[in-house]
């Protein structure tokens, strides 16, 4: 990861928290990662539950363009958004979905892949799947440091409900070792106990 | 130096003569053995062999006569039998099995005779003392006074008992027929009839599977009053007839001599990941023991139990540390009135346990859990680690994801342990509704398996089995998935009575088991 410039688009629908999550991953690395940063969030009608983006560019170095053509990383909550942005991702670039709103309907080896909107319903607050995804990007890529993602979403979710975001945190984060976990056995061949 | 003990139970019969032939001839027996005479060698009980060595000895030599001279017929192979499982339970416990040996002689056999007990105690001279310290008990000889039997009353507050019944409607002893009924235990010990016929038999009877408390209006605890009665009749001299000759309770009570050093991890098999610096403890209990002394009759694997959590532990790549000489947790000597053995092996545990460093204690068994959760601090008894139940870990280790159960083909019962309520344990309740999601498996509740603590069986514990079992069979259930070793026990009693098992017989397996069979990463 080292001198490598990682550029990460989020898509879902406005109202989800899409731009949260971009925030809190792009301050993450800037504030508590020393690393510099950028944020870009599409911004217009889709704010009103239209398809939404935000753009993230993590860097050692100075980062010149904000704006991404092709992601290394992209995480999706919509449909629309991943049915924009697919063809865009590098080849060898990561595909994050939420799997009970995306149905991943082209070809790809791997991807990985939560029910981030569940598991917030299942907490009893669905307006946390955007903190529970942060967590899964953060243990499944790296981009960011788990103290820096947990401390972040501390300071940029509103006050009060901070244990239960945290939580949340948690929860996206083990869910993304646990299905790391598991690629690794599979590669060993050893699924069962 | 302190002589040897060696015990010399010896048959009537043929070795008998062999025996007074070295008497007659003034033959150099070794001093140290001591001759009991005994009618028959089978009717010397794996229990008898083994409360020679609980009180004192080192080794014991079990003569009869040759297979086909026995005077009973069958006699000699009995004996082979109970040798050879007492002799693998002191191989478990870690002071060897030659201490205990079966030998037959004809009665002209004067001479090998005396080169057997020769050579065994010699043999006993080389392995040296046996580590097992006499608990020696001294009874109290007064009576129980009113005042003990009221400060127990007060303790519990058995006084606000309203006589309402709750307890026998839901009594698992009264509903299978017997008659016994927790409030007239409570209000004959109020009256001060504390020596009756009656409330001996009830106090000893009580399954205390806590049925009572969970009904009980005024919540009174009623299986926690009988065990500080028991231990007040025990002190008193007033103790049971313990099922099994009180086996069980010899060996729980021979683990507390300090220098006793119990192998049952011995038998282990390969392939199960362990790890000495672990901060967490996976406390086993005593299957090895039961599958050892059950051997020939019920040929239950508890042991199993054991080996699939070490399993489903390791699938989720804990690797946890074991105790090499764990002893019992205690919990039967408790619940049998034994305290003051119960405090001298939880404080050896405690001490052990804390001197590790350990965060997390981890058990399959209920009891172990009950014990070292509740028990140990009730008495004083300070645990560093915390007490988790398998299914508590487990529970959170599923919920992060990635995991799912196999769509095992068994119409399942689930069979709530007496010593594990899921009511109160949240997380074990949640791993058994996501079971629920994917199997074929329903939950009856804390219903009792027919005995706890290895006292008070008899035919009413047999009913109550028949009972569960002829139940499960005609609801079509095929497998009886239950959450104890001892359930497991009890229950295949029942399906070895000679007249009705056959109508009885349905496979059983832990939880645990079942969720290692069928858990893997999706």
């Amino acid at each position: 990861m080292n001198n490598l410039k990682k550029e990460i688009i989020i898509t879902g629908f406005g109202g989800q928290g899409i731009i949260l999550a971009g925030k809190i991953v792009g301050m993450a690395s800037a504030l508590y990662d020393n690393k510099e940063s950028t944020f870009v969030q599409s911004y217009g009608p889709e704010s009103r539950g239209g398809f939404c983006s935000a753009q993230v560019v993590i860097s050692d170095k100075t980062i010149d363009y904000p704006y991404i053509k092709k992601p290394d990383i992209l995480v999706c909550m919509s449909q629309g958004g991943y049915d924009k942005f697919i063809y865009n991702l590098k080849e060898d670039g990561t595909l994050i979905i939420d799997s009970d709103l995306v149905k991943s309907n082209i070809q790809r080896e791997e991807y990985f892949s939560i029910p981030a909107t569940r598991i917030a319903e299942e907490m009893g607050r669905k307006m946390m799947a955007n903190i529970i995804m942060v967590g899964f990007v953060t243990s499944v890529t790296h981009v960011v440091s788990l103290e820096a993602a947990k401390k972040t979403v501390l300071e940029s979710v509103p006050k009060g409900t901070e244990k239960l975001n945290t939580e949340a945190f948690i929860k996206g984060y083990d869910y993304g070792m646990a299905t790391l976990k598991s690629r690794e056995k599979k590669a060993s061949g050893n699924i069962g106990a | 130096m302190h002589k040897n003990n060696i015990i010399l139970y010896l048959c009537n019969w043929g070795p008998h003569v062999a025996f007074q032939d070295l008497l007659d001839k003034c033959a150099d027996i070794p001093h140290e053995i001591k001759m009991i005479r005994i009618p028959c060698t089978g009717r010397i009980s794996k229990t008898l062999l083994f409360k020679a060595f609980e009180i004192g000895a080192d080794g014991v030599a079990l003569v009869g006569c040759v297979a086909g001279t026995c005077r009973y017929g069958s006699g000699t192979n009995v004996a082979e039998k109970n040798v050879e499982d007492t002799r693998n339970i002191l191989d478990l416990l870690g002071i060897g099995k030659e201490r205990l040996e079966l030998a037959t002689f004809l009665p002209d056999d004067s001479n090998e005779l005396l080169e057997f007990l020769k050579r065994f105690s010699q043999n006993i001279q080389k392995i040296g003392k046996s580590p097992i310290v006499h608990q020696k008990i001294d009874f109290e000889k007064r009576l129980i006074s009113r005042e003990k039997i009221g400060s127990i009353l007060k303790k519990h507050n058995i006084y606000v008992c309203q006589d309402c019944g709750k307890c026998s409607s839901g009594c698992s002893l009264a509903l299978s027929g017997k008659t016994f009924s927790p409030r007239s235990v409570a209000n004959s010990l109020i009256a001060g009839d504390i020596y009756s016929e009656n409330v001996f038999k009830d106090i000893w009877s009580c399954l205390t599977c806590g049925k009572c408390y969970d009904i009980c209006p005024m919540a009174v605890n009623f299986p926690e009053f009988i065990r500080d009665i028991r231990e007040l009749f025990r002190t008193h001299g007033m103790s049971p007839r313990e099922t099994h000759g009180g086996f069980f309770q010899s060996l729980m009570r021979t683990m507390i001599s300090p220098d006793i050093k119990p192998l049952h991890w011995q038998y282990l098999p390969e392939g199960i990941r362990l790890n000495k610096e672990s901060k967490t403890l996976f406390f086993g209990g005593c299957s090895p023991y039961f599958d050892t002394f059950f051997r020939n009759h019920l040929t239950v694997s508890t042991f199993d139990i054991m080996v699939d959590s070490l399993k489903v532990l390791n699938f989720f790549d804990i690797e946890p540390a074991i105790l090499e000489n764990e002893r019992c947790c205690g919990h039967d000597l408790l619940w049998s009135g034994d305290l003051n053995s119960f405090l001298e092996l939880a404080k050896l545990n405690s001490n052990i346990i804390n001197s590790k460093g350990f965060d997390t204690i981890v058990t399959s068994c209920p009891e172990c859990l009950k014990t070292l959760l509740y028990d140990y601090p009730k008495y004083g008894i300070k645990l560093n680690p915390k007490v988790v139940h398998i299914y508590d870990l487990l529970e959170s280790e599923i919920d992060k994801g990635a995991v799912s159960f196999k769509k095992f083909d068994k119409k399942m019962l689930f069979k709530e342990a007496c010593r594990l309520d899921l009511g109160e344990n949240e997380q074990s309740k949640k791993l058994v509704e996501r079971f629920k999601k994917i199997q074929d498996i329903s939950v009856i509740p804390n219903e009792c398996c027919g005995n706890s603590s290895w006292v008070g069986c008899d035919a009413f514990s047999k009913a109550l089995q028949t009972k569960q079992l002829k139940q499960a069979r005609n609801m079509g259930f095929d497998l009886i998935v239950t959450s104890c070793p001892k359930c497991q026990i009890h229950l295949k009693c029942a399906m070895e009575d000679v007249f009705i098992g056959k109508e009885l017989e349905i496979e059983m397996m832990d939880l645990t088991s079942v969720i290692a069979k069928t858990i893997f990463w999706t």
